[in-house]
């Protein structure tokens, strides 16, 4: 069985400084660090593995991103992943949701044999959580989202159960398949000594554009249908209303008002 | 309290008027045993040290401090300074009653001196927020007290706080460079400044750190910074004995000759608190111990072997696993379970005897050995963790399930002697980084003997003649 993990590499968010001129983070100076919604994916993948015969379920992890963010798929590999391939090149740069997942499901295509991938619910840095689905689409696979659970493996099919916001839905599912999972899934592992030496030993293997036979036209900006025109904090403006009760009448009166507030929105 | 020589005044309407003419009517609370009770009691979790004060206030400059002092002096009004409260000796327990003085609206970080490498702060900064307020200058304040995110560096520099990063950085004394106070009877002073090298008389800006709010009402604090490591990784060592983790820590420093930034112990019953508190799944079921090494330094490379090398130590030495954390996020991950520890206990057991030993870091094993001789011998519990590398050892003792609060109550006093008698046989002292305030003042006197203690007193009296400030710390007058 193969598993591959698709993950990025995103700034440290709570060390993130905003450029008030531009609205655009500060990147200088931030560590790099695998996503951490990445992180259960990749610790549900490990689970399963586990779960599997010894020898008989392999995990990948897949990254596009600059040079650098080979340490994103070395952090996987020292948590248990046996190989990473990290595609990158100049033509990637500036991808959107479309242009990303459609060279992510180039590469796992070329990987070949895959029977799960398995990505988080969506990047702190983009927030988008449309990546995951993406791939799909292009490779053609059933895929169940907001997975906070999965069941089991059995015969081709994996049976999860997705959070939705009134309860869980069960869902089974064939394989080949995507997921994508939410933090109930699994509690990430720590990488161990043992892992990060192996990590840092490992030969990842490297692709880029021309290696994965993709047109420059569907690559990075070029291939981006989205254009991000203009970045601004959005005003919030509450309207508050304050009401002070000091004795009996007042509470009334302010009790009344309160109540009257919640009929004009119907929420009593 | 039996041992207070001294009869203070109550504080009437009268003087909390005058209190609110100085620094506002909003900042003065008086005679509501509700808004009070926060300002009752530290961290210590038996409510036997409490004691309400009868009016807090709360003043934003060192003139309005002074005005207070002096008005304290004049109507025989004892004074308590206090910072977030996060204390464990009682420091900020206003037990003579009368005036606390929160300082919380004193909170501003005034400058950084990039120039000469140091930060001038009030005393209600909180500590953490120094360390954000720097990031992006390549400079850090080296103090890493474990309640951060909570005590202010003014408590930090009247305890002398130590914490987590004391082999490598030292503890706060080591960075205070000046201070401006408020001195006991009202008068603004300014002891060193912004000078490495300073010889020009007695170090008073020393003399005021540790000195638990008894002898001054810090209102300006110099802060000494250094470049800040471009890299960092915790290793969290399981080792399946406390034994087994204990001997590892000198050998870090003997066999490997490194100094890492922190060596952290935490025992079996002290993991397992903080973990279930925080729902931390970090697999410590077969853990009897674990040590939590941090390494840092100015180089990703070095930092690398050096990491590399006590964790090959550690496993060749008993550890089975060594997790690495070189990002934020593990590390935030390993660190929050060693910080949490104190209040895991709290919750778990309300009864215990909150110990802050410190040994010279060669008798540690022999200490954690005399804990678990008393855990024996008296049926107790002795969950031990702290700051191995350091020698400085925290274990809160409580009674085991099956005991009733008076047989606690019987054995307690003889328990604590005994423990007592071997830290001070190791050359160890009763804290290493809580204080004294009134909880341990009756130890003190078996870890300081009676000239000492004299000349201690005789300093007090200088500042303080009429014993305004903080009455019934460290040691009686």
């Amino acid at each position: 069985m193969r598993i591959i993990v698709p993950i990025k590499q995103v700034p440290e968010t709570s060390a993130v400084r905003m450029d008030e001129k531009t609205g655009t983070m500060i990147r200088d100076g931030v560590e790099a660090i695998v996503n951490p919604l990445d992180l259960y994916a990749i610790e549900a993948a490990l689970l399963l593995k586990a779960s599997q015969p010894e020898g008989q379920c392999e995990v990948i992890a897949v990254s596009m991103g600059p040079p650098k963010a080979q340490s994103a798929i070395r952090e996987a590999m020292s948590m248990g992943f046996d190989s990473g391939v990290l595609l990158s090149d100049k033509k990637f740069a500036g991808a959107d949701t479309w242009a990303t997942s459609y060279v992510l499901a180039a590469a796992i295509k070329k990987l070949g044999d895959v029977d799960l991938i398995i990505c988080g619910e969506r990047a702190t840095d983009g927030d988008t959580g449309q990546v995951g689905p993406g791939i799909a689409a292009w490779l053609d696979l059933p895929v169940g989202s907001y997975v906070g659970k999965i069941d089991g493996l059995t015969d081709g099919r994996i049976n999860v159960q997705r959070l939705l916001e009134d309860g869980h839905e069960g869902l089974e599912v064939q394989l080949p398949a995507v997921l994508t999972v939410v933090k109930e899934v699994a509690d990430p592992r720590l990488p161990t000594l043992r892992g990060k030496q192996r990590a840092r030993k490992a030969e990842l293997t490297t692709w880029n554009a021309d290696d994965l036979n993709l047109p420059d036209e569907n690559l990075g900006l070029n291939g981006s249908p989205t254009r991000v025109v203009k970045i601004f904090r959005p005003s919030v403006t509450r309207e508050c209303e304050k009401l002070i009760a000091t004795d009996d009448q007042s509470i009334n009166t302010a009790a009344d008002r309160v109540l009257e507030f919640l009929q004009e929105r119907e929420l009593v | 309290m039996t041992s207070m020589q001294q009869d203070y005044n109550p504080v009437t309407q009268q003087i909390a008027d005058e209190l609110k003419g100085i620094v506002g009517d909003r900042y003065v609370v008086y005679g509501d045993a509700e808004k009070l009770e926060p300002y009752s009691h530290d961290e210590i979790v038996e409510r036997q040290y409490a004691h309400p004060a009868e009016v807090m206030i709360r003043p934003r400059t060192a003139d309005e401090i002074a005005a207070i002092m002096k008005l304290a002096n004049r109507e025989n009004i004892p004074v308590t300074p206090r910072g977030a409260g996060s204390g464990l000796s009682g420091g900020a327990v206003p037990i003579c009653g009368g005036i606390v003085l929160l300082c919380d609206r004193m909170n501003e970080i005034l400058e950084i001196d990039t120039e000469n490498l140091m930060i001038v702060v009030e005393p209600g900064v909180v500590t953490a927020d120094i360390n954000e307020k720097l990031s992006g200058t390549g400079l850090f304040y080296a103090g890493y007290p474990m309640s951060l995110e909570t005590c202010y560096v003014g408590g930090n520099v009247a305890e002398n706080a130590g914490g987590g990063k004391a082999i490598k950085y030292g503890v706060t004394n080591r960075y205070v460079l000046g201070i401006e106070m408020v001195t006991p009877t009202g008068e603004i002073v300014q002891y060193g400044g912004k000078l490495v090298k300073d010889v020009t008389g007695y170090s008073m800006a020393q003399l005021m750190v540790g000195s638990e709010g008894t002898l001054g009402i810090f209102t300006k604090i110099i802060l000494k910074l250094l470049p800040a490591p471009k890299a960092s990784v915790d290793l969290l060592c399981l080792f399946l004995t406390a034994d087994e983790a204990i001997a590892a820590v000198p050998k870090i420093m003997t066999e490997a000759g490194l100094t890492p930034t922190a060596i952290e112990f935490m025992d079996r019953a002290a993991v397992k608190a903080a973990c279930e508190y925080l729902n931390e799944t970090i697999p410590y079921e077969n853990a009897g111990a674990m040590l939590l090494i941090t390494v840092d330094g100015s180089d990703a490379q070095q930092v690398t072997r050096e990491y590399e090398t006590i964790g090959e130590l550690c496993l060749a030495n008993g550890a089975f696993e060594v997790y690495v954390a070189d990002n934020h996020t593990t590390s935030e991950r390993i660190w929050s379970v060693r910080r949490n520890i104190a209040e895991a206990f709290a919750i778990i057991s309300p009864i215990q005897s909150n110990e802050d030993l410190v040994v010279p870091p060669s008798k540690i094993t022999e200490l954690q050995a005399e804990l678990e001789r008393l855990a024996e011998k008296y049926n107790i519990l002795t969950p031990c963790y702290g700051h191995a590398g350091d020698g400085n050892l925290h274990t809160r003792i409580s009674p085991s399930p099956d005991m009733t609060r008076q047989q606690w109550d019987e054995l307690k006093p003889g328990m604590l002697q005994e423990l007592y008698e071997t830290t001070n046989r190791l050359g160890g002292h009763v804290s290493g980084e809580h204080g004294i305030g009134h909880k341990r003042k009756e130890a003190l006197k078996i870890f300081v003997d009676e000239p000492t203690l004299e000349t201690m007193r005789a300093i007090k009296r200088a500042f303080d003649p009429n014993n305004i400030l903080n009455p019934g710390k460290i040691f009686d007058v």
